[in-house]
């Protein structure tokens, strides 16, 4: 071998007395590490079992390790810069499993990396990459949390973030440095100084939230699954997280995976607008419960660790349980805490109590005569749903209630008749229990959504198209554990679906043969929208609002996009797509009062005007409520608010001949 | 102490009305039920003296089978039993005839305070706690807003109760154990319904009393002939002219047509 | 066969309500004689200003027990007036006081008092509300003793005006025997509510101002306005969290709930944040700009005008109707 990089020296024997003090250093560092993990896996493992967890089918459980784990995808993905140094020094660690057991090994004369023999060679060199890169990457988290310090890391600076990353620095320089050790005594001292890092290091993960390389792969590979979905309850005794005995196996798992990275409270809109939530604080106050008082305590979650304030301000906009890196669901755990309180009435809040109180005995969220509604169908002559039409046009309570709400559906109204779409709206209709399902009122819900699916099923409804995001979601997933929901489209799938017909204002051709109208959504990059240029000389800049219920709940980021690239030149917020900030009005929070802080609509229309657009299209009626005030409050020149259903229905013809046949051929 | 709180079940607030073809009531297919509101303010006191002085609630309510469901939903939101007295016929009864029924009721439980709501939402007599209390030959008040007992646990015990009178004023009435109470809404926030509640009222003693048990119905006195609907819909007056004129219409119309001033 | 009209006092007159009664009690007794009573422990004055109406007389029923008002002295005092007099019909005022003791007093002479009638046809029918308004009962009172009526506040035109008569009614004292013992409650001094914080929720006139008023510099406008009415001042939530007016007198969804008599709404749009806060109110009237704002949806009368001109014109015209 003639090449001049140098080679891996590794001390060729040991003595007995180094044998002994390494086996007894080792198992003092073993012992270390499991008087502390033991305790905490035992907390996990005796906490309540998840009663619907399943672990088939394993490919999804498969595809997220390889992922989130092995890939680091989410890690990156989110915060690209610091996300790579992570996934650096999570690569060099799996790089160095192999170099341990080699370097451990070599003590009892049975190492199996020499580092002359090609493979041994390779391999030294291959993880000698590594530990320059996870060298690099540790140093440059160092200064990040030392130096730069971003808001969510909290005040107060983490020492043992900078203890671990000095070991995690030292070993890799002492792995490096072995390169260049000349001497035996140099490539001793440098394997018992590696060998000692590693050793220190071990009793250390599970004292500090570095016990998220031990548990996360486990909690990212055994997650629940879905996003935001909300347990079931399960026997008389279940009311969601009331207690230390309600915190189920993976609730544990999850608390203590934990890493601290902050990237929930980044994202939160409570959180950033002055409220006291803290989605992180939220996931440690229930590992903190777990330490002291342990999984079967009967003392309430909220209190002591938890504070019941900071988990009624949550919208449930999912933006935390989205970036989590290391597989903690949110939502279920914030839901869970507030069914805790609200289905033991523990819960007392004047709007809260009014909100429940007027659903118990009325039809809709908003608390007026349901003869509202219809006055509404009758003034705009909506026809009534019998079964033969192709869509149920659920209005919703802001549909059918709120004045804004309203003009949304006459404008998606306008749109079906004018594409011949037969629909019909319901006799009947009550909240579908949304708000009252993420504020933990499970008997409201159910009642709610038994009489909606009585209805549904009476009225032989198969298809529902509705304005709301919220009502999607409910409809679609929240009610299947009381029965089995109709399919439901969100208007911005129906409207990108039919954009061929509805493009191009080109309304002579609108009569054409039915293949000419479905359409498949062109797809469209971040921030690419392309207007059709031909039409429009002066195109408005339109910025479109991602609602989370829409977005990060559904997934459904470029049909509202198609739709406004038709009105407009579509340009993006700073933060849109599955990073979207939320309106305020999630979770049941436009029910409850005055916010404490600065208002969430308010930072997000602030946002949103800044862009410098003219029109800003909303694609749910909680969005565009909350909006409303927030945009009025930019002052003049604030840009108009429409949703993306009344910039579809803009360019149609006032009174198409169209217009009374829609039932036609039904 | 012992609380007893009348309840009574009426249509749902939203529910769409239909004359019956008799014109004498509302046609009950497709009707939903609920519990009368005020009486929901006088189950929450009840439930509030109750947190503070100990002691029991009792629910009674007259009505055919689905009166359960709301002594049900009463129990579900702290009440300790019920009482259904099964009857059919309550819409033939005037309301001494219904409050008799709850008299006969009450009066073997020897509670220490009875309570009703004010009115309720369907008929609106605003009656049966006054003449249950006639019945009952118990002191009473009406319109009350609050209630604090002293020596609660004493035979002496004394009520003091928060009146509403008419335009901004209040009263506080003192009166001796036992007496009846008809509270005005508003004076206490209401609780919602909780899922641990239902299920612990699943466990509640609700016992049924016939009404033929309960002594004849004497014949009505005030009898409900027929059921009409209102002429004026609400509906907007757009007033026209100019802004003087209109002023001038406008006040007109709120002194003799909405009076209101 | 005659017929009694009960009337009550309020700041040391006859209400208007009792007028409103006595009205009804006309209707009921056509031709027969009406016989009007007031009770307290001095009726002098009241009893006098009764005997300029056209009553048959007037009784003044007066016992130191009977004031304060306590529904067991008025229980027992009206019961042995009735006996005495046994008049077709006993006529109220459908007050707080008589919701207090009227029910009592049927039920002690075997009648049931037909409350809050609004309308009285031949026969006689009573009209009362039902379903809160939605639906209209007639009511007949059957079998042989006295028929106990009160009538809903406005439903009847009374007149506190002297009339054309000139001669006065005939004056009679009645004293009922009232012992102590049969008074079981004992009334407290009547109290104001706290004053401190703004209760919009039971104010009975409120006028709530909106976007529209564009300034704050604009306010006293409306202000005139709220003070000529006797008003409560309300807003909607833009014009609190521009702190032109405190927060406590925001009405809608984060702000109070409110249901007043009157609800005078002054440039307000109606967001269905607004409208859920007040939706409840007896009477709502929208002025605005708008033709197509919400506001006019839920309102029972709207004036469409420039609210700088039709506001001091509504003052005007209201302080010229007092």
């Amino acid at each position: 071998m003639t090449l001049p990089l140098p080679t891996l020296a590794e001390p060729d024997h040991f003595s007995l007395g180094e044998k002994l003090l390494f086996a007894a250093l080792a198992a003092a560092s073993l012992a270390s590490f499991l008087r502390r993990f033991a305790p905490i896996v035992s907390r996990i493992l005796h906490a309540k079992k998840d009663a619907d967890f399943h672990l088939f089918p394993l490919g999804r459980r498969i595809w997220d390790f390889f992922w989130e784990v092995l890939c680091q995808a989410k890690v990156i993905r989110q915060r690209p810069l610091p996300g790579l140094a992570h996934a650096l020094v999570f690569w060099a660690f799996c790089a160095f499993v192999v170099v341990t057991l080699n370097h451990c090994a070599l003590v009892f004369g049975s190492g199996f990396l020499a580092p002359a023999s090609a493979p041994g060679r390779a391999y030294s060199y291959f993880a000698a990459l590594f530990a320059l890169a996870c060298a690099a990457g540790i140093l440059g988290l160092f200064v990040r949390r030392f130096f730069l310090r971003p808001r969510w890391f909290g005040k107060d600076l983490s020492w043992e973030s900078g203890l671990i990353a000095l070991l995690i620095f030292a070993l890799m320089v002492t792995y490096l440095a072995a390169f260049f050790a000349h001497g035996p005594l140099a490539v001793r001292s440098l394997w018992w100084a590696h060998t000692l890092t590693l050793l220190l290091f071990l009793p250390i993960i599970p004292h500090t939230k570095h016990l998220h390389l031990v548990l996360s792969p486990v909690t990212i590979f055994l997650s629940r699954g879905g996003f935001s979905r909300i347990p079931l309850l399960h026997g008389d005794e279940d009311f969601g997280l009331v207690a230390g005995k309600d915190l189920t196996q993976i609730a544990a798992l999850q608390a203590y995976s934990c890493v601290e990275c902050g990237r929930c409270t980044e994202h939160c809109p409570a959180n950033n607008t002055g409220k006291t939530l803290n989605p992180k604080d939220v996931v440690l106050g229930l590992r903190a419960y777990l330490n002291a008082l342990g999984p079967a305590s009967e003392e309430p979650l909220l209190g002591r660790y938890n504070a019941q304030e900071a988990v009624f301000q949550c919208t449930t906009c999912g933006a935390c349980e989205f970036q989590c890196p290391v597989g903690i669901e949110h939502l279920p755990l914030i839901v869970g805490l507030r069914r805790g309180a609200v289905n033991t009435g523990a819960w007392e809040d004047a709007h809260g109590a009014k909100f429940f109180l007027a659903l118990e005995k009325g039809s809709n969220a908003l608390g007026l005569p349901a003869s509202e509604r219809e006055k509404f169908i009758e003034k705009n002559a909506l026809p009534l749903f019998d079964g033969t039409q192709e869509y149920c046009l659920w209005l919703g309570c802001m549909g059918g209630y709120d004045p804004r709400g309203r003009e949304i559906v006459l404008a998606l109204v306008k749109v079906l008749r004018y594409l011949k779409v037969s629909f019909g709206v319901l006799r009947k209709e009550k909240c579908t229990g949304d708000p009252v399902r993420r504020l933990g009122n499970d008997l409201l819900f159910q009642q709610l959504a038994e009489s909606n699916l009585e209805t549904l099923t009476s009225s032989k409804t198969k298809k529902i198209i509705s304005i709301c995001p919220h009502c999607v979601r409910t409809i679609q997933e929240d009610w299947k554990e009381f029965g089995l929901p109709p399919a439901v489209e969100h208007h911005s799938e129906f409207l990108a679906r039919h954009l061929g017909v509805l493009k191009g204002h080109d309304f002579s051709r609108a009569e054409s043969s039915q293949e000419g109208r479905v359409l498949q959504v062109p797809s469209l990059g971040p921030g690419k929208a392309q207007p059709s240029s031909e039409q429009k000389e002066e195109t408005e800049k339109v910025v479109f609002h991602d609602p989370c219920y829409l977005g990060r709940y559904r997934n459904i980021y470029d049909e509202p996009r198609a739709v406004v690239s038709l009105a407009g030149e579509l340009v993006e917020a700073p933060r849109h797509k599955e990073r979207s900030f939320c309106c305020g009005a999630g979770g049941g929070l436009a029910f409850l009062g005055e916010e404490k802080g600065q208002r969430v609509s308010h930072a997000r229309a602030a946002e949103l005007a800044a862009t410098g657009a003219s029109v800003v299209a909303a694609a749910c009626p909680f969005c565009n409520t909350m909006f409303r005030d927030a945009l009025a409050a930019q002052g003049p020149g604030a840009p108009e608010l429409v949703d993306i259903a009344q910039l579809a229905a803009r360019g149609l013809p006032q009174n198409p001949a169209s217009n009374q046949t829609e039932n036609a051929s039904a | 102490m012992k609380i007893i709180v009348a309840i009574k079940q009426v249509p749902e607030r939203d529910a769409p009305l239909r004359i019956a073809s008799d014109a004498k009531g509302i046609e009950e297919r497709e009707l939903q039920w609920a519990m009368n509101e005020p009486d929901a303010y006088a189950l929450e006191e009840a439930l509030q003296l109750k947190e503070k002085h100990g002691g029991e609630v009792v629910i009674v309510s007259a009505g055919p089978e689905r009166v359960g469901a709301t002594i049900r939903e009463a129990l579900a939101k702290g009440a300790d039993r019920g009482i259904h007295i099964v009857a059919d016929d309550l819409a033939a009864r005037d309301a001494l005839g219904v409050a008799q029924l709850l008299a006969a009721a009450v009066k073997p439980e020897s509670p220490d305070l009875v309570l009703t709501g004010l009115q309720s939402e369907d008929l609106g007599l605003g009656q049966t706690g006054v003449i249950l209390a006639e019945l009952l030959n118990l002191p009473h008040a009406s319109l009350i807003l609050q209630v604090e007992i002293s020596s609660a646990d004493s035979p002496q015990a004394q009520i003091k109760a928060k009146r509403e009178l008419e335009e901004g004023w209040f009263q506080s009435i003192e009166m001796p154990t036992p007496a009846v109470l008809t509270i005005q809404s508003g004076g206490n926030k209401l609780r919602y319904a909780t899922l641990m509640g239902i299920k612990r009222a699943k466990t509640k003693e609700l016992r049924t009393l016939d009404a033929t048990s309960l002594g004849a119905a004497a014949a009505p006195v005030a009898v409900l002939d027929k059921i009409t609907l209102p002429q004026k819909k609400k509906s907007t007056q757009i007033i026209p002219g100019a802004a003087k004129e209109a002023a001038a219409t406008l006040v007109e119309k709120l002194k003799s047509e909405a009076r209101v001033l | 066969m005659s017929v009694l009209v009960i009337l009550e006092e309020r700041n040391g007159k006859i209400s208007r309500t009792s007028w409103e009664a006595a009205a009804a009690a006309q209707q009921l007794a056509g031709t027969n004689p009406v016989i009007a009573a007031v009770l307290g422990a001095q009726t002098e004055s009241l009893a006098a200003e009764a005997a300029a109406k056209p009553f048959a007389k007037v009784i003044r029923v007066e016992h130191a027990l009977l004031a304060p008002y306590t529904p067991d002295a008025f229980t027992a005092a009206l019961r042995q007036l009735i006996q005495k007099e046994s008049p077709t019909h006993i006529v109220f005022p459908h007050t707080y006081q008589v919701r207090d003791y009227a029910p009592a007093l049927a039920t002690r002479m075997g009648q049931v008092l037909l409350g809050d009638v609004i309308a009285i046809e031949d026969g006689p029918v009573f009209t009362r509300q039902l379903m809160q308004g939605r639906l209209n009962g007639e009511y007949k009172h059957t079998g042989s003793g006295p028929c106990f009526v009160s009538v809903q506040a406005g439903a009847f035109r009374g007149s506190d005006d002297a009339g054309p008569q000139q001669t006065k009614a005939q004056i009679e004292l009645f004293r009922p025997s009232l012992d102590p013992a049969q008074i079981r409650t004992k009334p407290g001094e009547p109290f104001r509510g706290s004053a401190q914080t703004v209760d919009l929720g039971s104010a009975q006139l409120i006028v709530s101002v909106g976007r529209g008023i564009r300034e704050a510099e604009n306010l006293p406008l409306v202000e005139e306005l709220a003070k000529a009415l006797g008003a409560e001042l309300a807003a909607s939530r833009p014009i609190c969290d521009n702190g032109w007016l405190p927060m406590e007198r925001q009405v809608g969804s984060s702000g109070q709930s409110v249901a007043p008599k009157l609800y005078l709404a002054v440039g307000i749009s109606g967001a269905i944040q607004h409208l859920v806060g007040m939706k409840g109110s007896q009477c709502i009237v929208a002025i605005n700009k708008d033709p197509d704002a919400p506001i006019f949806e839920v309102a029972d009368y709207g004036i469409v005008g420039d609210l700088f001109e039709v506001v001091p014109a509504l003052t005007e015209a209201i302080k010229a109707a007092r």
